[in-house]
């Protein structure tokens, strides 16, 4: 591990009951930099993504090995506080999930959920969240609407800024564009690049051309194996495993 | 990415080696109309050429459909961006044949100048690496390609020699003078097609491998 790696998988494997999900994955993920996960349907891209930030733990049978350094200290330690781990590691998902609360609420929620009752702080950290998540001039006089009045778009950057508003250090996004239209999902992948000045973050995609786009690194997991990591300019020029080559160019299975 | 894209890229594939095809053959024609004083084979360089620009354009098109709708990765991308750049120096080429049929066409009308070796030498160099770079780009032969680079340096040597000949030459024979500046605009196109056979070269190198070995060699 050197010094710029925010997390670290040292031979992970993680089981659903018998189901051998993930084998003996050794990954780094860099600091401010966006790694792209990518591999076809099932290939545990998605599992492993779960597993930084334990949100596995909540499957019964499931089971893991081997470790997860966040800044050096394994998360599955005993000692480790989960509710604390995804306060540091935040995700976001397929699909914009927004509580049926106003927009300023769903945005506050993390903050009220983590005991924080100072209103003015509070008041302050939506709007910098929002603003970050490039949502604030669009909803600024409308904070006190139905967040599910909101656009499909925009309903995915408050779920961002929601996720961003306890000040995370890694963010985690499970394929976060795929329901949007080509403009929202532009703006999302602006947004990431604008994300990783202060933050890791970790790309679940189906999308190659978004993962080439958006990301520094990426990782081709198949089969419940990382096949190949590398830069993201190399992997989609000229990777060097061939079934990286074949899923990238189409020609798996 | 679906299949239909695959067999585009097939398609493609085959339109370049038409095209590879047409141009080994004009420039072949373009060194017998120079060597065997032929007329007619002259003017099916020039009749031919045509074709081979045609066959660039179609080329083009279909390279700019594959990339904005296939959006190729990794050896898919690197073949189409590499059928794009041979089709380029397919063409020059084919310019390269054109110039020869027309100063052949002139030099032919008059009487022969004395036999220069390292004109003769100069233009199996430049066919020979023609040859042989269209060869490593159908069989993906990347040694072939690194040494049709190397020999780019001989097509030089060749080159120069010509030119220092034809220069004695004129100095001696001062009437011959307008023969000898053809033949030495013949010797600088041969010499061009050398250096687009290189450039073929290095592009199979990169189709390949993904590796760019422009400008290493002297």
């Amino acid at each position: 591990m050197n010094e710029a790696t925010k997390m670290s998988a040292i031979d992970l494997d993680f089981y659903y009951g018998t189901f051998h999900a993930l084998h003996d994955i050794s990954l780094d993920l860099v600091g401010n930099q966006v790694t792209a996960l990518i591999g076809p349907s099932g290939c545990g891209k998605s599992t492993f993504l779960r597993c930084l930030n334990r949100m596995n733990d909540l499957i019964v049978r499931s089971r893991v090995d081997g470790q997860i350094l966040l800044d050096g200290v394994n998360i599955y330690a005993d000692s480790v506080d989960v509710v604390e781990l995804r306060r540091r590691v935040g995700m976001v998902f397929q699909k914009p999930n927004p509580f049926p609360k106003t927009i300023y609420e769903n945005v506050a929620y993390g903050l009220r959920i983590n005991g924080v009752k100072d209103k003015e702080l509070i008041a302050e950290r939506v709007e910098r969240s929002l603003k970050q998540a490039a949502l604030w001039d669009e909803v600024q006089d409308r904070l006190d609407k139905s967040a599910l009045d909101l656009s499909g778009g925009q309903q995915q950057r408050l779920c961002i800024a929601r996720a961003l508003a306890v000040q995370p250090e890694v963010l985690l996004m499970d394929e976060p564009a795929s329901a949007l239209d080509p403009i929202a999902t532009q703006k999302i992948e602006d947004l990431i690049q604008e994300l990783k000045k202060n933050y890791t973050i970790v790309i679940v995609t189906h999308n190659m051309q978004q993962a080439a786009r958006v990301s520094d690194v990426t990782a081709f997991f198949y089969l419940g194996k990382l096949v190949e990591v590398d830069k993201t300019e190399t992997l989609f020029t000229r990777p060097k495993s061939k079934q990286t080559e074949d899923y990238i160019t189409g020609r798996f299975g | 990415m679906d299949n239909r894209f695959h067999q585009e890229q097939e398609q493609l594939r085959l339109i370049v080696l038409k095209m590879a095809a047409l141009t080994e053959r004009i420039v072949e024609k373009a060194v017998r109309a120079l060597f065997d004083r032929s007329l007619e084979m002259s003017a099916e360089v020039i009749r031919d050429d045509p074709d081979i620009n045609q066959l660039e354009l179609q080329i083009d098109r279909l390279v700019l459909k594959l990339l904005a709708l296939g959006q190729p990765m990794a050896r898919d991308l690197r073949f189409i961006i590499g059928c794009m750049r041979i089709a380029v120096d397919l063409e020059r080429v084919g310019d390269q044949a054109v110039s020869i049929a027309h100063r052949a066409r002139y030099l032919n009308n008059r009487p022969p100048l004395p036999p220069i070796p390292a004109m003769q030498q100069l233009a199996e160099t430049a066919m020979d690496m023609l040859r042989m770079a269209l060869d490593a780009f159908v069989n993906h032969n990347v040694e072939r390609a690194r040494d049709v680079c190397q020999m780019d340096e001989k097509a030089d040597r060749f080159n120069v020699q010509a030119l220092k000949d034809l220069m004695d030459f004129m100095v001696n024979d001062t009437p011959a003078i307008q023969r000898a500046m053809q033949t030495i605009i013949v010797a600088r196109c041969l010499e061009r097609v050398a250096d687009h056979a290189t450039n073929i070269a290095e592009t199979v190198c990169f189709v390949v491998e993904g590796v760019n070995i422009k400008h290493q060699f002297p």
